[in-house]
């Protein structure tokens, strides 16, 4: 097993890489000049120019990639142009709250999500598994957008609940992770109802019944630990996604994670904030991606990574 | 299972006691920002959010009040040469930053110095180019500034290029603000300042956190403490401010009808004459644009007034001119370009375009644009002027503009100082053609000699005079659509007293501003005070310790 995550680690190296230098080629392909953004609606041409050469943009494209990659294998992701913050802590100070909400999400998801699968698969066709499809066809297809305003209105302004945006205790969080677990909520449901469906129809769950085991046991352990692959699966999916920053729920719920720095510096053109930030998240993504295929492997003693 | 549902219900519970504090709070929220200042230094102040902040954190020896006049800040008064090019600065004594440090007047040369800076990478040097050497310092090609004098601590000399008679409006922009000789280098996000109020923590993203200066010059603020909080979503700022959360809100310019129409909410707006003009660029350098008539024929295409009433809810004045009519120099009298399909077809027929002409149309992707753009590709349809859309994220589309790629190009222009020059000089002088702000690539010499003369002029009521005739000329060579000048809706909370919506956006310190439930008591988190006349029902909450609303 250790060999396997010393072997996918040293594979995530190249993998990088590459990201660096994609995120670093497209961002100078792509349209808008950071000088530009960065003097405002008035300048003259002579400010700009200086600027271009105290930021070293003038240089040749292969000298900027020397000096970013060096800088990057000291630790160092460079100064913002804009606000001339570091981008490592500027980074490390938002990750944490990303974080917070995703794993906030993810919690909810997969409590409520495994629930209703699980519940829904026991009596299909009974209530609970109607209701659960109902909330499955309104997670899938209400945005996300919309979702999170309609949870402000109703929770904070009407019924004056709880807090309407920001970042705090526990009932800052509660809204913004609802809106943003409620599409996990509806896939897991279904993806845990299904994979419960085969796995109460197989040979081994009758066996389990007729040798006397409690229901509670029989849905737990033996068909529940067979139907965690296709789970496991899409939590890693998911909480992959939200941890690269969930830009529509912390806009709209004023969360000040990594989603709404990475569209403010993209906004403003800030290449060294763009960058820093895509090749973080890049990491984090590696890394969930690595963590999912441990899982598979507790879950399943099947599953080996000799 | 159950287990968890067991869990989760105290956590429930506990998240659902009490809600918007209303009126108990002490401190006053602000919801104006949709984005994080840039810094807290005032030499980086490039941006709205970030002027804000330097105007509560630092003084100019110039300060706006919030109807846009000018009034001494650290200069007390100041004196002019009779050829109106030297200007004599007397400073204020006995200031202090709020570290201590006696103000003096060579921080007003270190400060301008450190604007000018090219390393200190602010990019706004402009304001003080005026001054004799300054661009040559921020060029490069001089280490010191020749027009800046400090003979003792209390005055500040400086001499200008030529005559600049509103330069003292200059020095009231945020960029201008004077900070102490030496700062550190994290002095973006540990600003020390002679201000109304001391910075107190910085959440990125989330809030910004003041306390008074209890040694204000101008007199200490009111209120107990002051917070921006920064609300990127227009519709969460409203809900925000309807649970009782934020006191001062910018209405979102699509929900205006919403407000106006609703007798509650009506009583809460203050609408303010922004200095703001939204119009549309033409590029007087392409194609059939370069005929004045077709230029002309663009304007008599469009129905200004529906796009007004229907699409911002009237709220603002339509355009005949660039200068707002709060500005002297401003024409009410001027007649606007009136809809006229037949005159506009008539206009292209003379300047050989029978056929009408195809032309591009740029917009970002801000929505009230996008729909302000579609509405002209329609009428400017009926008069045979087709239009293709084209849209793009907003830094995209300026830079596009900029190098003259652009048709047309529906955008804005805020006020940087309540002046009439601060529109005609930037968006239609020559000498700012591109990135100086006149993307018309406007240029008339006798426009220009005009606007330059009335820039020297030392007498305002010549000056003004200098300023309607210029805009006029412009008007008639139509070097874009003039649309209208939009009045900003701002709402405030019943309790909030004193707090006047400012012209120019860092003309408002707060210090005046209280809530009326701000009487003497413990400052403890969820102290409860008596409930005001006329504010909404608010329950003692002990606020969340987390959100550092009660410092």
């Amino acid at each position: 097993m250790s060999a396997f995550i010393l072997r996918r680690l040293l594979l995530s190296i190249p993998t990088l890489v590459g990201v660096l230098v994609v995120a670093f080629l497209l961002l100078f392909v792509a349209p808008g000049d950071p000088v530009m953004a960065m003097v405002g609606e008035r300048a003259d041409e002579a400010t700009i120019a200086r600027l271009r050469q105290e930021l070293r943009l003038d240089d040749p494209l292969y000298v900027q990639f020397g000096h970013y990659v060096a800088g990057i294998a000291k630790g160092d992701l460079g100064r913002s142009y804009i606000t001339n913050r570091p981008i490592r802590k500027d980074i490390l100070e938002r990750f944490p709250k990303t974080l917070q909400l995703a794993g906030a999400a993810m919690l909810l998801a997969t409590v409520c999500g495994v629930t209703l699968g699980v519940l829904s698969a026991w009596r299909p066709g009974g209530f609970i598994d109607r209701f659960g499809l109902g909330i499955a066809y309104l997670g899938i297809s209400f945005p996300v957008y919309w979702v999170g305003l309609l949870l402000i209105l109703l929770f904070a302004v009407t019924l004056h609940w709880l807090p309407p945006s920001g970042f705090g205790g526990v009932r800052y969080l509660i809204l913004p992770a609802l809106a943003l677990g409620m599409r996990s909520i509806a896939f897991l449901a279904r993806m845990t109802r299904s994979a419960m469906l085969d796995a109460l129809g197989a040979d081994y769950v009758r066996t389990a019944r007729a040798k006397g085991v409690r229901e509670g046991l029989v849905v737990g352990r033996h068909a529940l630990r067979n139907a965690l692959i296709p789970i496991i699966t899409v939590l890693g999916l998911d909480f992959g996604a939200y941890l690269t920053g969930s830009i529509l729920t912390e806009t709209i719920f004023s969360w000040p994670g990594l989603g709404r720095y990475v569209v403010n510096a993209i906004a403003r053109r800030d290449l060294p904030a763009i960058q820093g930030s895509v090749l973080f998240l890049s990491a984090v993504f590696v890394l969930v991606n690595l963590l999912t295929d441990i899982a598979y492997a507790k879950a399943d003693p099947r599953v080996t990574y000799a | 299972m159950r287990r968890f549902i067991a869990l989760s219900l105290p956590v429930l519970l506990l998240a659902c006691g009490g809600g918007g504090d209303g009126a108990n709070r002490r401190t006053l929220v602000d919801a104006r920002d949709n984005y994080d200042p840039r810094s807290l230094d005032p030499a980086l102040s490039t941006d709205v959010p970030t002027g804000r902040v330097v105007g509560y954190l630092f003084d100019g020896l110039t300060r706006f009040t919030p109807d846009a006049s000018v009034v001494p800040g650290l200069a007390t008064s100041w004196d002019v040469s009779p050829d109106g090019s030297v200007y004599t600065f007397h400073l204020r004594r006995g200031v202090r930053f709020t570290d201590g440090t006696p103000f003096v007047a060579r921080q007003v040369l270190t400060s301008w110095q450190r604007v000018l800076d090219p390393s200190v990478r602010g990019g706004r040097g402009w304001p003080l180019y005026p001054i004799k050497g300054a661009k040559e310092y921020a060029d490069g090609k001089a280490t010191s500034i020749a027009g800046m004098a400090a003979p003792n601590d209390s005055t500040v000399v400086v001499t200008l290029k030529e005559p600049f008679a509103i330069f003292p409006k200059l020095l009231a922009m945020p960029v201008a603000s004077i900070a102490p000789d030496k700062v550190p280098a994290n002095f973006g996000e540990a600003p020390v300042g002679t201000g109304p109020w001391k910075l107190v923590e910085w959440k990125h993203d989330d809030y910004l956190l003041f306390a008074p200066n209890r040694e204000y010059w101008g007199g200490a603020p009111k209120a107990d403490s002051l917070k921006a909080r920064i609300i990127s979503e227009p519709s969460t700022a409203v809900a925000e401010f309807q649970s009782g959360n934020v006191d001062v809100l910018q209405v979102p310019q699509g929900e205006i009808r919403d407000w106006q129409e609703d007798a509650e909410r009506r009583k809460l707006l203050a609408p303010t004459p922004s200095l703001e003009l939204v119009y549309v660029a033409i590029n007087t350098t392409r194609g059939p644009l370069k005929d004045v008539r077709v230029r002309q024929a663009l304007n008599y295409a469009v129905d200004r007034r529906i796009i007004l009433r229907n699409l911002i809810a009237g709220s603002g004045d339509l355009a005949a001119g660039v200068i707002p009519f709060h500005l002297p120099g401003s024409d009410r009298t001027r007649i606007g370009y009136a809809f006229d399909t037949t005159r506009a077809r008539q206009l292209l027929r003379e300047a050989g375009y029978p056929n009408g002409v195809d032309l591009e149309l740029w917009t970002s992707a801000n929505p009230i644009y996008v729909r302000i753009a579609e509405t002209l590709q329609g009428y400017l349809q009926l008069s045979g002027i087709r239009v293709k859309l084209i849209q793009r994220e907003s830094a995209a589309a300026r830079e596009a503009a900029r190098k003259g790629q652009t048709d047309l190009f529906v955008k804005d222009w805020y006020a940087d100082y309540p002046d009439a020059e601060n529109f005609l000089y930037p968006l239609l002088h020559s000498a700012n053609k591109g990135v100086g702000g006149n993307v018309s690539y406007y240029s008339n010499p006798q426009f220009d000699s005009l606007v330059s003369a009335s820039r020297r002029e030392q007498d305002e009521t010549k000056r003004v005079a200098m300023y309607r005739q210029a805009d006029e000329i412009a008007f008639r060579d139509a070097p874009m659509i003039y649309l209208y000048f939009y009045s900003e809706l701002t709402a405030i909370q019943p309790w909030i007293r004193g707090f006047v919506p400012p012209v120019i956006f860092n003309a408002q310190p707060w210090t005046n501003v209280t809530t009326t439930a701000a009487s003497p008591g413990p400052r403890t988190a969820g102290a409860s005070t008596s409930t005001p006349p006329g504010t909404m029902p608010a329950t003692p909450t002990p606020a969340p310790a987390s959100t550092g609303a009660h410092p």
